[in-house]
């Protein structure tokens, strides 16, 4: 029985004992005294046989950590205290991943509708500048608006009142784009998520298919722009009036 | 199968509140600690206070150890950093042996006394193991000899060395036990004894 035991510490000693077995002999060992001696000559016997140089074999380096060791705290407190710890983060984390999931999903909508207005805006103000190119964004004077009053009458057209205006070197209107938070997209969200999910690389081939598909055969419909029907609408005429 | 297991199970116990388990960790890594913290100081007696400090921190820190790595690895990284630390702290301070000024002489053979590790019975004893352990081998049967030779010298798992001695597993681990036995019956004899004679040296 003795000697199955030893045989077992032998074993073990060498990380060859399997599991169970180590489980029981850790806690006899660590009550042993006999046994942990006999534990720690096999270690001098491998430090011997090494010829570790520098090592002192009769060292009381163990005696010394187990004295300074006894003068700690348990660490069962501390691994107590900290599973509470430990369980919550096991549920957080998940939770955590999942918001910043869809938080990232939010912020490519978002960002998504804030290109495509972009866009629209971009498209606005370029059928803007073509439609009057001599529209100058310059702060006018009492003497300019007067001035434009008259050639108005005379003329009668805008492109004459532009042109004039600009020889003038004064602003007939201000150009005044609408703020970003105005600005609005005809975008159905259902064709946007389906946008999203098309281009996710989550979403099995088949999916992404037919809702590329179906995008495609809606962009028709639906990809015109509030802004695009709102060119003719953008100056704001200095006087309120239309000149035609 | 490794000893990342019967390692594991004592720490496990550790961190339930058993430090008569942490006795046996210190007991089996003592020796390669020193070894690996001599490679940043000379003395022993130093690389031992550091080994004892590395393996204090190693204690606190035990609760953060999840088994991730073998403990060893865990516990050569401590010892590292210690003695790192441990070097730059003792090059900032260089006036280290000026205690006792009127009497350099005396102060720096008792001090040399205290820290020197080769004091004469420091040095007899090591030898002495050393020298018993030697001969306990040398006086084993072949089998027994070369099977403890492979684990101890070589670093070989019991499967290895069972294939290299063309034999069971089991042989394998019943030759290392006998050998071991053999062994340990003349070192308790010169642990005995020597630490008597220590004393009286002392």
């Amino acid at each position: 029985m003795k000697e199955e035991l030893d045989s077992q510490l032998s074993a073990m000693f060498d990380g060859e004992l399997p599991a169970a077995e180590c489980e029981l002999l850790a806690r006899r060992l660590s009550r042993d005294d006999q046994l942990k001696a006999r534990w720690g000559r096999y270690a001098v016997m491998g430090a011997a046989i090494r010829a570790e140089k520098g090592v002192r074999l009769n060292a009381d380096l163990a005696r010394r950590v187990s004295s300074a060791i006894a003068k700690e705290p348990n660490l069962l407190t501390g691994t107590a205290a900290q599973r509470p710890v430990r369980a919550a983060a096991a549920w957080v984390r998940p939770v955590a991943g999942l918001g910043v999931a869809a938080g990232v999903a939010a912020l490519s909508i978002l960002w998504m509708r804030s290109q495509s207005a972009d866009q629209a805006a971009l498209v606005a103000d370029t059928a803007v500048a073509v439609a009057q190119p001599a529209s100058r964004h310059i702060p006018e004077t009492a003497a300019a608006s007067t001035r434009v009053h008259q050639i108005r009458s005379q003329s009668g057209s805008s492109l004459a009142n532009a042109t004039l205006a600009a020889n003038a070197g004064d602003a007939v209107s201000y150009v005044v784009p609408k703020p970003k938070s105005q600005r609005t997209m005809n975008i159905a969200g259902t064709t946007l998520a389906s946008y999203v999910v098309a281009h996710s690389e989550f979403s099995s081939p088949v999916t992404r298919r037919n809702l590329l598909s179906t995008l495609m055969t809606g962009e028709s419909g639906t990809g015109t722009t509030s802004a695009e029907s709102d060119e003719t609408s953008e100056d704001v005429k200095d006087d309120g009036q239309n000149p035609q | 199968m490794s000893a990342d297991v019967s390692d594991l199970s004592l720490v496990r116990r550790v961190q339930r509140g058993d430090k008569g388990a942490f006795d046996a960790l210190v007991l089996k890594y003592q020796h390669k600690l020193v070894k690996l913290v001599m490679r940043y100081v000379r003395n022993p007696a130093e690389a031992e206070d550091i080994a004892q400090e590395a393996f204090i921190k190693a204690y606190r820190a035990l609760p953060q150890f999840r088994g991730d790595s073998a403990f060893y690895t865990w516990l050569y990284r401590i010892a590292i950093n210690t003695a790192k630390n441990a070097v730059v702290s003792r090059d900032r301070s260089p006036i280290e042996y000026n205690v006792d000024r009127e009497f350099p002489e005396e102060s720096n053979d008792m001090q040399g006394r205290m820290r020197d590790p080769d004091t004469p019975e420091g040095l007899v004893l090591t030898d002495e193991i050393r020298s018993t352990v030697n001969a306990a081998i040398e006086a084993l049967p072949e089998d027994l000899r070369t099977a403890i030779v492979l684990r101890e010298l070589e670093g070989l798992s019991y499967e290895e060395i069972a294939a290299a001695m063309d034999c069971p597993v089991g042989t394998v681990r019943s030759r290392i036990f006998r050998a071991r036995e053999a062994i340990d019956h003349r070192l308790r004899e010169v642990f005995e004894g020597g630490l008597g004679r220590a004393e009286e040296l002392g």
